[in-house]
């Protein structure tokens, strides 16, 4: 996926200006920067739930506004921080849902077992019969990622995944996305607050700043005290653990 | 700084006054039997008319202006919500059913304008009181919610009046209060409207005292205020005087909810200053609509609440938009509304 | 063996489906005097178009308000309550007006009504979706501004016809207004029709709502084109309100119990099921109590006073129940 000089305006003002970056097939890529430096954005219009207003953002070699909405959906999935729903609805008719881009409301055969290995490998087995506002906020963000999964499509974006979670279920979720890369091969990209997150368990980081790309790397390039503060314009300390990069703030 | 915006609100509190009063003597001269000034002095039949329909009908329109607005206005300081007032609060519905009361189970000789107004105003301060209450309690207290509430609320008690009415057949003598009317205006049937008066000087001597009790329970005992008595007693105000309008001249909806509002946009929010403003703006915007009601298909006249529900539903849209434009992060119900399908 | 949920819910639609026919079987010939075929005939002739332009209606409002809560997902809102259909009552009587009840359009109660169909569809998408977005979908001003367009509406209405003709304002009201004491059955036939092609038309959008209901952001991600989809439904849920206003009457809170009632009866996300549920909960309800106000109490009370008073305690309710931030 290649994003080339992106704007979106608001009222005039361009909350996401002249972006351009490539994503990296197979890899988790993490989308960092402070409040309203518009990374949030940029994930919506490179998953086509934000309209841009100039820019080319090309999808295996064809610019996402040519795709078919129903295409896109078997190779390029985004889930957002607001799942509210309001229905009646189990966590399997949920993951269900996965493969509607493929075979709209009738199952076969195939579709039930994709869905079945995705409540498996997100281990809802036994939760598969239970209403999704009945369960806990983690089981639920599970029940999204397996529908996901089910969806099966090569991208897997996820908009502030550890957004609302406790500590135990905020890394369970990173493990869990970083599994995705490494088991399943997908590429995910994440907008995510929690800087040390981004850096233990993404491959690159992307970090934005005032609508703008301020930098965009591996892990390693990224990390460093002096991009950081300037960044996030805090005093920063880089620590190192299990030879990854981590950072201290205050 | 201060000085200037006090003569500025004595400046607007004049011209409103100006106006009232130019439409006022308009207004009496305004009507099937064609009356010029002249007539007034020299005497006869014209005058007779002047001092049955037209003077009594010129009243009871500034006392509803003026009281309906007041009572609107008192109930958005007490509550503590822009969108309270007698038809968003139940209070005109439940003045309606003690009426409709009156007229089933009262014998025809004791059913005067009086045993009516007893009732609908011990039923206008019962179904006020139990809104607050209701309101109060309500944990999650959002500006839009508590209007809705009453609006249902309002609705619910009509719907248990026309049950009544239906059940004991009195539905075509209740008809003359659903829609509100000044056609029926005449001597010595309209003069309890003029309770309004003593109600509205109570309602001016204790301004200061709700605008205390609307900023807070707490706020209010730190003031050395009684919280409970000043609200029971702004809301009995505010419940007569409507009761005391609905009985002669029937439901007249969205003035106490809409020019408190208006005045409020251009004036604040404090009550002693926008007190006198709110009551002429009312009489003004009830006596333009009468005017209109009597020209509109002369020499008819179309009834007024029809009149005021049209204009008075469009100034409250606008009012609401403008609001939504405006204050939009204050009302919005929280975080998670952002997407707008979590809705 | 142990039913699944899918089958329960068809045994469930059965049931009711029993029950209906039960409530049409009385609503018809509970009362009839049976030993004189005459009257017997003279009864079903009176009775069976008010049954038919009855079903109908429920049904329409029924479905309608589904698919409505499902679009704004939320489950406090029907098209009813934010005056759908006193828009309706309004735009026939302007079209009456405008044309003049001389004319030949008007003589003609299916043309009439052709007209009112295409300008309600116009005007409705017009201000519903200026409603919308200018609310941004939040609910609770989209409610109250929806009450208040509704009294506006209705006061329009009421002036016109006063000003139209200050003589015979009772008379014109009752004429021009549908309700269960009259009911509009010249044009029941031509409203199947509408239904009919509704239904057709929007076969494949209605199977996309099953996805509509997961919210905006999942039914794209999904590969729905949601705003296209929405604007179609929509269109449909303003055609069958103004069917059902045309045939019955206004009757505000209808939509609101029913809808309701078949989400919790049949507890499912399955909106062929859920549309034909609360369609037929909607006609069990207005037969039924039709039946039994008119033919087992003989009551005076019109059925749509029950029905306010029910709808609206049932909403308020609804509204401060406010479990989960569920508005």
């Amino acid at each position: 996926m290649n994003v080339k000089e992106l704007i979106k305006k608001y009222d005039g003002k361009a909350v996401v200006d002249s972006v351009s970056f490539e994503i990296q097939k197979g890899k988790v890529t993490s989308l960092i920067g402070p409040n309203g430096a518009g990374k949030s954005t940029v994930m919506g219009m490179i998953s086509r739930l934000v309209a841009k207003d100039a820019g080319i953002i090309s999808f295996e070699d064809k610019d996402l506004s040519e795709w078919k909405s129903r295409e896109l959906a078997k190779r390029l999935a985004i889930l957002t921080q607001h799942n509210n729903v309001q229905m009646k609805l189990t966590v399997k008719e949920l993951v269900a849902f996965g493969r509607f881009p493929y075979s709209g409301s009738r199952l076969t055969a195939e579709d039930n077992a994709i869905i079945a290995k995705a409540i498996d490998y997100m281990e809802l087995g036994e939760f598969e019969d239970r209403y999704i506002d009945e369960l806990s906020g983690g089981q639920r963000q599970r029940a999204y990622i397996a529908m996901v999964i089910a969806q099966d499509t090569e991208y897997i974006l996820l908009d502030e995944p550890t957004n609302n979670l406790d500590i135990y279920h905020a890394t369970n979720m990173m493990k869990i996305v970083r599994r995705l890369c490494d088991e399943l091969g997908k590429t995910v990209i994440l907008v995510l607050h929690e800087i040390n997150y981004a850096a233990f368990y993404s491959d690159y980081i992307c970090a934005f700043v005032d609508g703008k790309v301020a930098k965009y790397g591996t892990v390693n390039e990224v990390m460093n005290k002096e991009t950081l503060s300037k960044i996030y314009n805090v005093d920063f300390q880089i620590m190192e653990i299990d030879g990854k990069p981590l950072s201290i703030y205050y | 700084m201060f000085r200037k915006i006090s003569s500025k609100s004595w400046f607007s509190t004049a011209i409103l006054a100006g106006v009232l009063f130019i439409f006022s003597v308009v207004s009496l001269f305004v009507g099937v039997i064609d009356m010029n000034f002249g007539d007034l002095f020299s005497g006869g039949e014209k005058l007779e008319l002047f001092f049955i329909t037209r003077l009594p009908r010129l009243l009871a329109i500034l006392c509803t202006g003026t009281g309906l607005s007041v009572a609107g206005l008192i109930m958005q300081q007490l509550c503590m919500n822009k969108f309270v007032s007698p038809s968003t609060g139940a209070t005109l519905s439940s003045a309606k059913f003690g009426i409709c009361l009156t007229l089933v189970f009262l014998p025809a000789s004791l059913t005067t304008i009086w045993t009516r107004a007893i009732f609908s105003f011990v039923f206008a301060i019962l179904g006020t009181w139990i809104f607050v209450w209701f309101v109060q309690r309500i944990q999650f207290k959002d500006t839009v919610m508590v209007p809705l509430v009453g609006i249902m609320f309002g609705n619910i008690i009509n719907g248990v009046t026309s049950f009544v009415a239906y059940k004991y057949e009195i539905t075509q003598a209740l008809s003359s209060w659903e829609t509100g009317h000044f056609s029926m205006v005449l001597r010595g049937r309209y003069e309890i409207v003029c309770l309004v008066v003593p109600l509205l000087i109570l309602a001016f001597i204790f301004a200061n005292h709700f605008n205390i009790v609307g900023m807070g329970k707490d706020f209010s005992q730190n003031l050395g205020v009684n919280y409970k008595f000043v609200l029971f007693l702004g809301l009995t105000i505010a419940a007569a005087i409507t009761a005391s309008i609905v009985v002669v001249v029937g439901e007249i909806s969205y003035i106490g909810l809409i020019i408190p509002n208006m005045i409020a946009m251009f004036k604040g929010d404090k009550i002693r200053g926008t007190l006198v403003d709110t009551a002429l703006a009312g009489a003004l915007f009830v006596l333009i609509c009468d005017i209109l009601a009597r020209i509109v298909i002369f020499p008819y006249e179309v009834a007024i609440q029809l009149i005021v529900g049209i204009f008075g539903s469009i100034l409250f849209l606008f009012i609401l938009f403008r609001k939504l434009k405006h204050g939009r992060k204050a009302i919005r119900l929280n975080k998670k509304e952002k997407g707008g399908e979590s809705a | 063996m142990k039913l699944t949920k899918q089958q329960w819910n068809i045994i469930k639609l059965v049931a009711l489906a029993v029950l209906v026919l039960g409530a049409i079987a009385a609503f018809m010939f509970i009362g009839v005097n049976f030993e004189k075929p005459k009257l017997v005939q003279f009864a079903m002739k009176l009775r069976a178009p008010k049954l038919i332009a009855m079903l109908v209606g429920a049904f329409a409002i029924g479905a309608a308000s589904i698919v409505f809560q499902s679009i704004i997902n939320n489950r406090i809102v029907t098209p009813c309550l934010l005056g759908m259909n006193s828009l309706y009552t309004l735009i026939h009587t302007l079209i009456f007006f405008a044309l003049g009840s001389g004319s030949i359009f008007a003589a003609n109660d299916n043309i009439a009504y052709v007209i009112d169909l295409i300008v309600m569809t116009v005007v409705a998408t017009f201000i519903y979706g200026y409603l919308f977005k200018k609310t941004n979908y939040n609910v609770l001003y989209v409610l109250l501004i929806g009450t208040v367009l509704s009294s506006l509406f209705g006061s329009i209405q009421s002036s016109m016809i006063f000003v139209m003709d200050p003589n015979e304002y009772d008379i014109l009201l009752e004429t021009l207004v549908a309700s269960f004491d009259n009911i509009n059955t010249e044009i029941i036939v031509f409203s199947i029709v509408v239904l009919a092609a509704v239904a057709f038309f929007l076969r494949k959008d209605l199977k996309l709502l099953d996805v509509i209901t997961l919210g905006k952001e999942q039914a794209i991600n999904l590969g729905v084109d949601y705003d296209r989809v929405v604007r179609r439904l929509l269109i449909g849920v303003t055609l069958c309100i103004a069917v059902a206003t045309a045939m019955i009457g206004p009757i505000s809170f209808l939509g609101l119990i029913i809808a309701n009632l078949g989400r919790q009866f049949l507890k499912t996300y399955r909106h062929s099921q859920l549309i034909i549920g609360s369609g037929l909960i909607g006609m069990l309800a207005l037969v039924g109590s039709q039946c039994l106000v008119e033919r087992v109490f003989n009551y005076s009370v019109p059925v749509s006073v029950f029905i306010t008073i029910g709808g609206g305690v049932y909403f308020l309710w609804l509204l401060l129940r406010g479990k989960r931030g569920s508005i």
